[in-house]
């Protein structure tokens, strides 16, 4: 089993299989498609097992229990407490709630494990179906929702207050939030990027960009017909804005004489140098979305197929703790060129973004690209760069 | 007389809120509940931890507690909050996004 998955990506290196998915017949794109995941799942595995030797004797049983693509999702309700995780009122399989807080909590995490599962191959947040905990009705009038490192909370807005002084609906109404709030135990379970600073920002982007990927995924949207909002619907009609964040137009997602201007910059001359919110990781994160809704809509076509896997793969793979702007350049780039070819179009497309916005490659590495690389990386197997 | 400055900061839209009372000024029932939730929590003796660093789209707290006798300050954060701060917490915070709109 695990040779044969070896071999079709021996013979068909990454970029082929990707050009595949793209203009190939029916058949072809789903041989292509399942290999793709299948690189994704030996990878998977890389995490269970953590060596090769176990991963050569014990492939069977890591895939046994890995169980992919069976998905577990609980939601509870705090009662308008702090306790988490709250009183379970649905668990997998369920059916419907007649409140549509836990309803939305239900179906938006489906809808982003099933983004993960379908295109990148991962299962669940840990990549071995870590079971999806959502509590809801957090606290009295909290307009917020975060990842505690363990699951995601959500608050009802400002629902305690008269209507004409709310600002917030309840956050479990946006599913991107609810991609956002997931994408942070991806985000943990991977690069593990530090809460602060530019790789605080780094760990936002990548939630904003999931998060964003998940709603384009479930309305079948391309990169330009996609809005690209962040939050929209969270804001009550006492707001003028669209939602918190626009990755397409960073900095004008709102203007209200209330919350003031949007404060994202899109450019790294605009980096904003704060103490408050972590060293300004909402706001700085701007700065990589926009690079990589540039580079999505470059690449035309479904945004979470190539720059979605290109950043997927780099979050993975390469980004690290303290990682910065500067380095996420050069490892989506350089992943662009093991996923679809040294300077292919997709590569050019990434740099395009990344320049966009200000941030360029300090110096030009050619790294190795095709078969062997990306075979050696799915088995965990490190390679000099060179 | 004494003054209570609260500020939030953090939180998936990243931006603050803040607000400062004057417990003078305000009608002598909500003055006497604030003063009753800083007992129920123990206020002064909560220890002055540096800011810490919030979970994901977390708030972080700071309240400021200011009279004659001097200053105290604690900060928090949604996963770290002692359960008996909690209603200062809420009121502080229900509060500030009241004003908001005034
Ligand atoms: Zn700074
Ligand atoms: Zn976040």
């Amino acid at each position: 089993m695990h040779n044969h998955r070896c071999s079709i990506l021996c013979i068909t290196p990454p970029h082929m299989l990707h050009e595949i998915v793209r203009n190939g017949s029916a058949t072809q794109r789903d041989l292509a498609l399942r290999t793709i995941v299948t690189s994704e799942q030996i990878r998977g595995l890389r995490r269970v097992s953590n060596s090769l030797a176990s991963l050569v004797e014990t492939p069977a049983a890591s895939v046994a229990s890995a169980a992919p693509g069976n998905k577990q999702r609980a939601v509870y309700d705090a009662q308008n407490g702090s306790g988490l995780p709250g009183n379970l009122v649905r668990n997998e399989g369920d059916p419907p709630s007649t409140d549509p807080a836990v309803n939305e909590a239900y179906d938006g995490s489906g809808t982003t494990y099933d983004l993960y599962f379908n295109v990148y191959g991962r299962n669940s947040i840990d990549g071995n179906g870590l079971k999806l905990d959502s509590t809801v009705h957090y606290q009295k009038g909290y307009d917020n929702a975060f990842w505690d490192g363990k699951q995601m909370v959500y608050g009802d807005g400002d629902e305690d207050l008269p209507t004409a002084e709310r600002i917030f609906n309840r956050f479990t109404i946006s599913l991107d939030v609810i991609g956002h709030e997931l994408t942070h135990g991806v985000t943990q379970h991977e690069a593990n990027l530090a809460y602060w600073d530019q790789s605080g920002a780094l760990n936002e982007s990548l939630s904003d960009v999931f998060g964003s990927l998940v709603k384009q995924y479930q309305r079948g949207q391309t990169a330009s017909e996609a809005d690209w909002i962040i939050g929209e619907g969270l804001f009550t009609v006492n707001v003028n804005g669209v939602g918190i964040r626009s990755m397409k137009a960073p900095g004008t997602a709102y203007n209200d004489p209330v919350l003031g201007k949007d404060p994202q910059p899109a450019h790294m001359n605009d980096y904003v140098h704060t103490v408050d919110d972590n060293g300004g990781v909402h706001i700085n994160s701007g700065i990589p979305n926009h690079a990589f809704y540039v580079t999505a809509l470059e690449l035309g076509g479904y945004a979470w197929e190539k720059a979605g896997l290109i950043w997927y793969k780099t979050l993975t793979d390469k980004l690290q703790e303290r990682s910065t702007f500067q380095e996420a350049c050069v490892l989506t780039v350089q992943t662009a060129g093991e996923l679809f070819g040294e300077n292919s179009l997709e590569q050019q497309a990434v740099k395009k973004g990344w320049a966009e916005v200000g941030i360029t490659l300090a110096a030009e590495t050619t790294t190795p690209s095709g078969c062997l690389p990306s075979v050696m990386n799915a088995l965990g197997l490190k390679m000099n760069a060179g | 007389m004494m003054q209570i400055i609260f500020e939030r900061t953090g939180g998936f839209m990243g931006s603050k809120t803040s607000l400062t009372i004057d417990l003078d000024e305000l009608p002598s029932d909500q003055a006497q509940t604030l003063q009753r939730l800083l007992d129920e929590a123990n206020f002064f003796t909560l220890t002055e931890n540096p800011p810490t660093h919030s979970a994901p789209d977390g708030f972080q707290y700071t309240i400021i507690v200011e009279d004659e006798t001097g200053r105290h300050t604690v900060t928090t954060t949604d996963t770290t909050t002692p359960e008996e701060l909690r209603p200062l917490l809420q009121e502080l915070s229900q509060r500030a996004r009241s004003q908001r709109r005034h």
